[in-house]
């Protein structure tokens, strides 16, 4: 698989073969998978503060709504993609980069929630953690270059 | 038949200005957070890469101080943006 900007300003991976198609179509599957409440894990801290029940009420489900759609737009980009598991190209627009930013966070987050890698020799973990290392370092490199290269 | 005083008494106090405070996380990468400060607070790269900083080496950091209903906005950007934000009253 090879990651990189295009000349319109946005990103285009390349799919080789049928494992990257697997790789990418496990995005929306991690991020989900956690079972996180991302919401309210992120607004925590404010626990004790005044105001905590009306931000319950009123930001989470907007907030809950936006990183949904993160996960759905990466699924969309996906669907109908690589059926054949041919190589192919998928492309990720400059406006949908933080879209994708933040749904390839999620699952980076659910699979640290998950697997807790810490500083672990990949090579003394387990085949399915060792597999999901490896897709948190992919996951975190298409951020790398989404940051660099595509929002800046 | 009496009369009645009635006085008025006005007290006004400065308010309290609030903190918005993020915290470190294992996932948020050092570059996103100083790009998100810098996109949502429009501070110079080098400011926001102090706060950053601080972030990562004591776990939290200020990024603003102010009224509470901007402070408000301005959580549930960080939040929208995947910081943990909290708000607390400046000391």
């Amino acid at each position: 698989m090879k990651v990189g900007p295009t000349l319109q300003g946005g990103l285009r991976i390349d799919v080789e073969n049928p494992l990257d198609w697997m790789v990418l179509r496990c995005i929306p599957y991690d991020a989900r998978g956690g079972g996180i409440d991302l919401a309210d894990r992120l607004s925590a801290p404010m626990a004790k503060d005044e105001g905590i029940d009306d931000w319950r009420e009123f930001v989470l489900p907007d907030l809950q709504d936006g990183f949904n759609t993160q996960v759905e737009i990466i699924e969309k980009a996906l669907a109908g993609s690589g059926d054949d598991d041919e190589p192919g190209q998928v492309f990720i627009m400059k406006e949908d980069a933080e879209l994708w930013y933040g749904g390839l966070n999620q699952a980076r987050l659910a699979l640290e929630e998950r697997y807790g890698f810490s500083d672990e020799d990949p090579s003394t973990m387990t085949p399915g953690k060792r597999s999901a290392w490896f897709r948190s370092q992919f996951y975190l490199h298409v951020q790398s270059v989404l940051l660099d290269h595509v929002m800046r | 038949m009496s009369d009645t005083l009635t006085e008025l008494k006005e007290d006004v106090s400065l308010d309290v200005p609030w903190n918005v405070v993020v915290y470190d996380d294992p996932v948020n990468l050092m570059g996103y957070v100083t790009w998100v400060l810098m996109k949502i607070f429009g501070y110079p790269e080098n400011r926001a890469a102090a706060m950053m900083l601080e972030v990562h080496k004591r776990g939290r950091s200020i990024v603003w101080s102010g009224e509470r209903e901007k402070a408000e906005f301005y959580a549930e950007q960080l939040q929208a943006h995947q910081l943990k934000t909290s708000l607390e009253k400046a000391e």
